[in-house]
């Protein structure tokens, strides 16, 4: 059996650290490109939603390479991601290839209970080898979110341009071949001093950004055409809202946090409507209330519980007086026409904040 | 003198009126309902809503807009969760009322309870229509009341589409009005499948329905069948889908495709609609694969054309004669 599974952020590192641990060979997609964009649009919906066009295009580029089994994550609704896999599937048979898809229903839609689930695929494997590659990868996955946070501060700051990329992204791969607990630990703490030694500029003005909206699009920097980093180089630190670590501590931490959420969209947003619709007007209103310079809501075409959170940000931004703006992605979001905006936006924010100062 | 009620004449407006109307006569309101869609409805919610939103939401708006012009006492926008039980309705229905309030200033109260029959009692959404009930004075057991017999009309209009009637003749006919009669002369037999919003209004769907009919084809369309038998082609999926009316789309596009009892089917649907880009994708693969009976598509927007339509209808219709002519020889 060759595993293989759509990239979904830091996902993929822990996927790929419990195969292994369990001795399961497995065939990485490769990293998303244009291509793997053009294979998955040819072969999807037009208005299917941006993430699905690109697990397309990634279950069969690994297809490609030799993989003969998908792992793909369910549930039940009501946003359409829960159905992904029964018509991807149905692609890629019409597309001739002969695979196996296990698709795994977590009964209550945590990433926990989807982890539960999928080993119960995985029969011959013994229980104990199995929590313990997964216990190491969550904390793999952990360091890794903690250092992307740390990221998008520091980089905004940096003097040699480039540089804390470079380092950044040498030691991501550092820590996906990290052996154990220990080694975890002193990667991160290197790379952040390295980071934090080329990070000395300073601003009178220093901007504050949000990344608010879809999970994929956040967790995805091929998919949201690295939009930290575009922020980062125009001088601005960025906050990103989602982080799959943030979903994978036990659920004691759950609760509160959905109620949170709840509180903070109260007014706004009453129920959950599917995805992370109320996780974008929650953490619109949150960061406002923070005193953020502006937010930046990402959301794929056609997504449907962002496109009524856009409609309710609107207002939130209105009330709160703080610039929001909705970048709608797929696949023909120019690099042109869309950094320009970044600029302008970010322009908008100098500007507020200088007439604040005069 | 009793107070106004508007109720907008988009999404779900094709599948409840009865009900709605019922309770609201029921606990002494008077029921405003906004005009049919016309180009000024349509432009204005264009105009007011997320641009990347779907066609019926964006007529929705523009009914909600109508309806603040008529300067009704309330406006009913319900946060439609579930009509079934174990199955959702799209996000944008989830979140309609949050959405509407934030899009359109300066609305007069809104009446945004939750239906919500996720967990198979009515008990729930019982006590939201007593929430309204007393918005109008009314005591719980006169809202109950209003609420047996708005849902014994609802099965009455119910009926009427399991008789073969459209939506838009069922509503006609159970408000006592009479249909024109048709002439039976009908020598095609052509299923279309859509989200009622999308094909009952005449203006957004350019009455594709009343075109099929004048170009000799009986319509067929998902309400008109009994629910066992959609439940019958749902089960050739391997998992069952969890919006209870993507299910319908889907089982009757597979119990037509397998019964092959008329003989072309259409699936309308609307511009960015997400949950229809699974379906179609689903119904267009399996009904590819098994040729059995012709299959074809048709996208609404708000540019659509009435020429590119009836062309497209035409030749659908031109090759379904064909076939039959084919299969006689
Ligand atoms: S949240 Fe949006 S982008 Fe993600 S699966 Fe749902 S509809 Fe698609
Ligand atoms: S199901 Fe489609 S058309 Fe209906 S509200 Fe949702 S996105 Fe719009």
């Amino acid at each position: 059996m060759k595993i293989t599974y759509p990239h979904m952020g830091s996902l993929n590192m822990i996927l790929k650290t419990m195969f292994e641990g369990i001795g399961v060979e497995v065939i990485d997609p490769p990293p998303s490109t244009n291509k793997t964009l053009t294979l998955g649009v040819r072969n999807s919906h037009e208005f299917a939603c941006l993430p699905f066009k690109i697990n397309v295009g990634n279950f069969i580029e690994a297809l490609d390479r030799g993989a003969d089994t998908i792992i793909m994550l369910g549930g039940i609704g009501p946003c359409r991601f829960g159905y992904y896999g029964q018509v991807q599937r149905e692609i890629l048979k019409d597309l001739g290839y002969d695979f196996k898809m296990i698709i795994v229903d977590p009964p209550h839609g945590r990433l926990i209970d989807f982890l539960k689930e999928l080993a119960s695929h995985f029969p011959n494997v013994d229980g104990k080898t199995a929590l313990k590659s997964f216990v190491f990868a969550v904390k793999k996955m952990i360091a890794a979110d903690k250092l992307e946070k740390f990221l998008l501060k520091l980089r905004a700051h940096e003097d040699n341009p480039g540089v804390t990329t470079k380092i950044y992204e040498e030691y991501i791969k550092k820590l996906e071949k990290a052996q154990d607990g220990k080694e975890v630990d002193k990667i991160v703490s290197e790379a952040m001093k390295k980071i934090k030694e080329n990070a000395n500029v300073r601003r009178k003005i220093q901007l504050k950004v949000a990344l608010v909206g879809e999970i994929y699009m956040l967790l995805e920097p091929f998919t949201n055409m690295d939009i930290s980093k575009s922020l980062n180089e125009l001088g601005v630190e960025v906050t990103k809202t989602e982080y799959l670590s943030d979903y994978l501590i036990n659920s004691a931490f759950k609760l509160p946090q959905r109620m949170e959420f709840k509180k903070n969209a109260r007014g706004y947003l009453e129920r959950d409507i599917g995805g992370h619709g109320l996780n974008t007007v929650a953490n619109t209103v949150k960061y406002a209330k923070l005193k953020y310079d502006g937010v930046i809501h990402i959301l794929p075409f056609t997504c449907t519980p962002e496109i009524v959170a856009q409609g309710i940000i609107a207002k939130v931004s209105r009330d709160y007086n703080i610039p929001v703006m909705s970048l709608v992605y797929d696949e023909n979001t120019g690099q042109a026409g869309y950094q320009t905006r970044l600029e302008a936006f970010v322009d908008l924010l100098y500007r507020k904040r200088l007439d604040v100062v005069v | 003198m009793s107070k106004t009620v508007g109720i907008p004449k988009g999404l779900l407006y094709y599948d409840f009126y009865p009900m709605w109307k019922t309770f609201f006569e029921g606990v002494g309101a008077k029921v405003v309902v906004s005009q049919d869609t016309n180009k000024k409805i349509l432009d204005e919610g264009v105009k007011n809503c997320v641009e990347d939103a779907c066609l019926p939401v964006k007529t929705y708006v523009g009914h909600v807009i109508n309806l603040k012009e008529k300067n009704v006492d309330y406006i009913f926008i319900p946060r439609i969760v579930s009509v079934e039980r174990k199955k959702y309705l799209c996000s944008k229905f989830l979140g309609l009322p949050d959405f509407i309030k934030s899009l359109i200033g300066d609305l007069p109260p809104i009446i945004d309870i939750e239906i919500n029959y996720y967990k198979n009692n009515d008990e729930f959404t019982q006590k939201e229509f007593i929430k309204v009930g007393r918005m109008f004075g009314k005591t719980e057991d006169q809202s109950l009341k209003a609420y047996f017999e708005a849902t014994h009309q609802q099965k009455k209009f119910e009926s009427l589409l399991k008789k073969g009637l459209t939506n838009l003749e069922a509503l006609k006919v159970w408000e006592g009005k009479n249909l024109v009669k048709e002439e039976s002369n009908y020598d095609l037999k052509i299923a279309v499948i859509a989200h009622p919003y999308d094909i009952m209004d005449e203006y957004i769907s350019m009455g594709i329905i009343e075109k099929l009919k004048n170009m000799g084809a009986q319509v067929y369309t998902m309400e008109m069948l009994e629910r066992d038998l959609i439940l019958e082609g749902a089960s050739m999926l391997s998992k069952e889908m969890f919006w209870n009316y993507e299910r319908d789309i889907l089982g009757a596009g597979l119990y037509f495709l397998k019964q092959k009892n008329v003989d072309g089917v259409i699936m309308v649907s609307a511009f960015g609609c997400g949950p229809n880009s699974m379906t179609e994708e689903l119904l267009e693969r399996i009904f590819k694969r098994e040729k059995e009976v012709p299959f074809m598509l048709i996208t609404i927007d708000e540019h659509s054309g009435e020429d590119g339509i009836m062309t497209r209808l035409e030749a659908f219709t031109d090759l379904l004669r064909f076939n039959k002519k084919a299969v006689m020889v």
